[in-house]
């Protein structure tokens, strides 16, 4: 067997599985639920993940755009700011965040973990600083204009609206990084930075954008979560930091050539999903999750890992 | 072509052996006749299946056909515990010793003699009977007690030659063993094999230079594109006949060189001058001309092939392509201009290892193949697969990684990458560096083909007979400062070296 699909293989063990072991893993309602409320969000910042280890890179700052997004989108909303302005502050201030990581990174040449670290922590405590040492702002209900709800928990032709909202980030990703000119470049990026730049590429203008469209992504999972949950809560968005980067190497194992892709990343994630409702499901609380976690992607990394060490004997 | 190994019962017997790699075929019905107690040389250029004949018999792969007998009996299931026990023992170039052990530690690494039996080295013992075993079998008093990183290439060769010997060796195999040594010690190193030839030990020699292989060995097998093309008496057949065997055509054929018309200057320098490195280059490029440059290490004519290719920021100086002025800013800028750099570091700038041919060759030129902003992924293959047949690059396939190319091929891709790319000046680091004869010839027939379709070519090389060769006209440049300039028929290696080391200004002045 193919050590590609040992991600589809944990996919459908780990479904088997719970619906067994449990009675209510299999129910419309509980997988309803991990697809809105889990998968989605997740699913949208890993696409950014997957762009930015693909160019060779990592973003640690997603939470940062997030928060900074729903910072700016809520506070807009409490204020009676028009929905479709408090929107675009919304993605404005994520793509800040990404702006000045490309600045570091493109601009100065700081590698992008040191760059992005440093951003996660200034993001922090601007955060601290602006909410009176991080306290949330919640919106009453009464005050919240009716497209919130449906932003946050709406359906079109019985489809959530999150959902459409990954499906089309998700078909614009991929389509950038399997088709275009520079999903192509970005390949060349990760795979041999010097040959790129001895191909003639303007290196520096797509590591720009690599950060610039993730941080574009996380500001409108950071929206979606705002109106999931009625209120901004500071530092919430660096829950979604390990497992992006998780479910993208996870991913990578979907690939023929282990590459960062997006149909592996968004595998990735519902794994990961479905593995952490499972458990939570038979009992398990949730710092056994994560162990539960780490050991899956152990197991998929080795399985893979294992026949692609195989693969590369052969051929030496 | 004789047989000199018939008279003796054979020793090792490889036959009709078949390995293929990723697709490749590394082994194409090779076959190797050992006699028993002699020294049999074993040449061929990088890629003509030496070292993978050699991991064969190690056991470190199986033959995907073929048989291997060692002494008469037919071996179906090598391994390298196998291949131990039955008495064949490598040296490899690179000594596989660890630095801070001694040398008596190195000798007996996994077989340490005991003290009552029990799991305690017999430090002593250990020490007496190295010294013993090095001095009985080499004539050499070397310190039993020393650490191995101490010792000399040649001395940690004869450790690893003796541990080898303590297993009581039937066939050495020596891979490239001279690579490290110096004159003296390959003497030395021949009066060593010549003892264990006279022990009855049979010897397997692989080595690129030729005069060894006269001196030593018995008979010489010659290996080319995965089988062997001959085995001859090396001592009555000339080194010309073993080259002209390796390389399967007369050595004076490697240059093409078709009568070509230069054109109007695609490329022109003037006054270029960059701090410390060099001052003062003016320098004309022609279509369809091949320009050679060569200067020795901090000559400055890598600093102004960087500047050239924006690479390195000149202080002065104008860099013209068909008459425009380019900036000399950055890769992307010269590009654009139409410029072209095959680079000396092939596998850090040149390609990228893990991506397919396919992704390395339209990677500078994806504009192409733009459908707004998506690859037209038909054109893209389409171009491809022209490249791959017009520059006959050996590859599994436009989807294999590079990484399973050879050098040579690899160094194909670059220019194909270039080639999809349509450039007008071509500037080729070190273009033939790490690839086999073979390959060298097309690359130099590839070359020559651009400069016949109007393209202009500066070669940086330090072979000088490879410009000669190559080149219409060569410059060669000493402390920053360009000191001949002059067509490559008016000149000869002894005159360019003289320019380059600086004795050619004293001529002049």
């Amino acid at each position: 067997m193919s050590s590609r699909y040992a991600l589809v293989a944990a996919l459908v063990a780990v479904f088997a599985f719970f619906s067994v072991a449990t009675t209510t893993f299999l129910t419309p309602g509980n997988l309803e639920s991990i697809l809105v409320n889990n998968f989605a969000l997740l699913a949208i910042v890993s696409l950014g993940m997957t762009l930015a280890i693909a160019a060779g890179g990592i973003d640690l700052s997603v939470g940062t755009a997030i928060d900074i997004a729903s910072l700016i989108f809520v506070s807009a909303v409490a204020a009676h700011v028009a929905m479709p302005l408090a929107v675009l502050g919304g993605l404005a201030g994520g793509l800040l965040v990404g702006a000045f990581n490309a600045g570091l990174i493109a601009g100065l040449r700081i590698t992008p973990f040191l760059a992005t670290l440093g951003t996660l922590f200034i993001g922090q405590s601007v955060q601290q600083l602006s909410t009176s040492g991080g306290q949330p702002i919640y919106l009453i209900t009464g005050h919240v204009p009716p497209v919130f709800a449906f932003i946050g928990h709406g359906t079109v032709l019985g489809i959530p609206f999150a959902m459409i909202v990954v499906g089309g980030c998700a078909a614009i990703f991929a389509t950038i990084l399997g088709r275009s000119l520079f999903g192509r470049r970005v390949e060349a990026l990760g795979a041999q930075p010097g040959v790129a730049w001895y191909s003639g590429l303007r290196v520096s203008r797509d590591t720009a954008w690599v950060y610039l469209l993730g941080s574009l992504v996380c500001a409108i999972a950071g929206i979606l979560l705002s109106c999931t949950v009625r209120a901004y809560v500071p530092l919430s968005g660096n829950a979604y930091l390990l497992n992006a980067i998780g479910a993208t190497f996870l991913g990578t194992t979907f690939s023929r050539v282990g590459r960062p892709n997006v149909a592996g990343t968004l595998l990735g994630v519902l794994l990961l999903n479905i593995v952490a409702n499972g458990l939570l499901l038979i009992g398990w609380n949730f710092y056994w999750q994560q162990v539960g976690s780490g050991v899956l992607i152990f197991l998929v990394l080795v399985v893979s890992f294992g026949g692609g060490r195989a693969r590369s004997t052969r051929a030496a | 072509m004789t047989r000199p190994d018939q008279a003796s019962p054979l020793a090792l017997e490889m036959r009709d052996l078949v390995k293929d790699f990723a697709g490749v075929r590394a082994l194409d019905h090779a076959n190797l006749r050992v006699g028993r107690g002699t020294v049999h040389g074993l040449i061929g250029q990088n890629g003509a299946g030496k070292s993978t004949l050699i991991k064969l018999l190690a056991g470190i792969h199986a033959p995907d056909a073929g048989t291997i007998a060692v002494e008469g009996a037919v071996q179906s299931r090598l391994t390298p515990h196998r291949a131990e026990e039955l008495g064949i023992h490598f040296i490899h170039q690179d000594r596989l010793l660890v630095p801070t052990f001694t040398v008596a530690e190195s000798l007996f690494l996994g077989a340490e003699p005991r003290r009552f039996g029990l799991p305690w080295l017999n430090g002593g013992a250990m020490r007496r009977r190295a010294a013993t075993i090095l001095r009985e079998t080499f004539g050499v008093d070397l310190p039993a007690g020393a650490l191995v990183g101490e010792l000399s290439a040649a001395q940690q060769q004869l450790v690893q030659i003796s541990r080898a010997l303590l297993n009581r060796p039937t066939i050495l195999v020596f891979d490239e063993p001279t690579a490290a040594l110096v004159r003296r010690e390959v003497d030395s190193l021949f009066g060593v094999i010549g003892r264990l030839r006279a022990q009855g030990i049979t010897i397997v020699y692989i080595s690129h230079y030729l005069h060894e292989i006269g001196e030593i060995c018995d008979a010489v097998t010659v290996m080319r594109n995965g089988a062997d093309v001959g085995t001859v008496h090396p001592r009555t057949t000339p080194a010309a006949d073993l080259v002209s065997m390796m390389v399967a055509r007369d050595i004076h054929d490697m240059f093409p060189r078709r009568h070509r018309t230069a054109g109007p200057p695609v490329l022109s320098v003037t006054g270029l001058r960059a701090a410390g490195a060099f001052e003062n280059v003016s320098l004309t490029v022609r279509r369809g001309e091949i320009v050679g440059m060569t200067g020795l290490v901090g000559s400055g004519a890598k600093d102004v092939l960087r500047c050239l290719f924006g690479l390195q920021r000149p202080d002065a100086g104008r860099i013209e392509i068909e008459g425009a002025r380019i900036g000399g800013r950055s890769p992307s800028a010269a590009v654009a201009g139409g410029l072209a750099l095959v680079p000396e570091d092939r596998r850090g700038h040149g390609v990228a290892l893990s991506l397919s041919v396919r992704e390395n060759t339209t990677i500078a030129s994806l504009d192409r193949f733009a459908r707004g902003p998506l690859i037209d992924r038909a054109a893209e293959r389409s171009e491809v697969d022209r490249l791959i047949r017009d520059l006959a690059i050996k590859t599994p396939g436009r989807e294999a990684a590079v990484r399973n190319l050879s050098g040579g091929n690899q160094q194909k891709v670059v220019l194909a990458k270039w080639l999809s790319r349509q450039s007008n000046l071509y500037l080729l680091d070190e273009p033939t560096v790490g690839v086999d004869v073979g390959a060298k010839v097309e690359i130099y027939r590839l070359i020559d083909e651009l400069a016949g379709k109007g393209a202009g070519i500066l070669v940086l090389s330090a072979d000088l007979l490879e410009l000669l060769g190559l080149c219409d006209r060569i410059l060669v440049m000493y402390r920053g400062r360009i000191v001949h300039d002059g067509p490559a028929a008016a000149t000869d290696s002894d005159t360019l070296l003289m320019h380059a080391t600086g004795a050619g200004a004293v001529v002049h002045a």
